[in-house]
């Protein structure tokens, strides 16, 4: 079971993130990058590695996202 | 979707050098495995009982390598000088329109949740996964809510001053009281017993060190938030 769930998480991941690279939209990519983050969470957790995991939590899928997304609001005003 | 209409051949071509380069480097790690390794984490682990701290990735990143610690807040306080620098926030943010209802009381109902929340994984670094860094991080996020819902929200500059000056010299100052009394920067000072191992004083220096870090990163990190969104708010 813990095997399927790894697998699951894995194919989903490598998934997630080639969808990310050819999005046309830069917000897409971004909101599919914060899903990578998501995904690398559950693995994190599964080997058993919970500082990791929290820390990806919080700034891997949380902060620097929104950062991403605020910066890229500001490239949006330059054009 | 057309896969080859958009996507440039350099992005094919890159992902096919690099998936080559790494399955080449694996065939030579997997053919030549080296025998009797000697692992850095079993020293850590047995060096870890004398500091009885309950979290071992705690001492390893405060104690161990807390030097490197010390670089890695610096780090972000140089990020968090540049970004103020280029994106000078002292004009007024005046918003478009005033966020609703909904958005402004969930956000006061959930602030004090979020930020005790932070000083819990900040304070209990030592003794459960999490620490200074995520600890800080999530006070920047609670943060970061109030800006985005309330838009006459604003942390002021001088508590922020005043919280990094304090955690930044603070930090040194106790590395070098321990270069003083032990003969060796950040050496922990206090009592370590590791009969007192899972209390919430135990350690030593160790969660003195890791709440300091956290203070630091959640004022740099609230203050990075505050300056993107007051200027993107601006223009």
């Amino acid at each position: 079971m813990i095997g399927f769930i790894i697998f699951v998480t894995f194919i989903g991941i490598i998934t997630i993130a080639f969808s990310a690279i050819i999005q046309k939209k830069l917000a897409d990519s971004i909101i599919l990058f914060m899903g990578v983050g998501i995904g690398s969470v559950v693995l994190f957790f599964i080997f058993k590695a919970p500082d990791v995991a929290l820390t990806e939590a919080v700034i891997g899928a949380g902060i620097s996202s929104l950062i991403f997304l605020m910066a890229l609001k500001h490239l949006g005003e330059k054009k | 979707m057309n896969l080859k209409r958009d996507i440039s051949t350099s992005t094919f071509s890159g992902f096919a050098l690099s998936a080559s380069l790494i399955l080449t480097f694996l065939n030579v790690l997997l053919n030549n495995i080296p025998t009797n390794i000697t692992r850095v984490g079993d020293q850590f682990l047995k060096l870890n009982g004398s500091e009885g701290v309950a979290n071992a990735v705690t001492t390893v990143v405060v104690y161990f390598r807390g030097f490197d610690t010390l670089g890695e807040i610096a780090v972000l306080f140089i990020a968090s000088l540049g970004i103020g620098l280029m994106l000078d926030s002292n004009t007024r943010c005046n918003l478009k329109a005033d966020s609703n209802f909904m958005l402004k009381t969930a956000s006061q109902l959930l602030f004090p949740i979020i930020i005790l929340f932070g000083i819990y994984v900040m304070v209990y670094g030592h003794l459960s996964p999490g620490g200074g860094f995520q600890g800080g991080v999530i006070i920047a996020s609670g943060v970061l809510l109030l800006l985005i819902s309330h838009k006459e929200f604003e942390v002021p500059h001088s508590v922020i001053t005043l919280l990094e000056t304090f955690a930044g010299i603070s930090y040194v100052l106790i590395g070098l009281i321990g270069l003083v009394v032990l003969d060796k920067f950040l050496g922990n000072f206090l009592p370590h017993n590791i009969s007192d191992m899972g209390m919430l004083l135990s350690g030593g220096i160790i969660p003195i060190i890791y709440i300091i870090v956290g203070i630091k990163v959640g004022s740099e990190m609230s203050m990075i938030t505050q300056n993107l969104i007051k200027r993107s708010d601006d223009v």
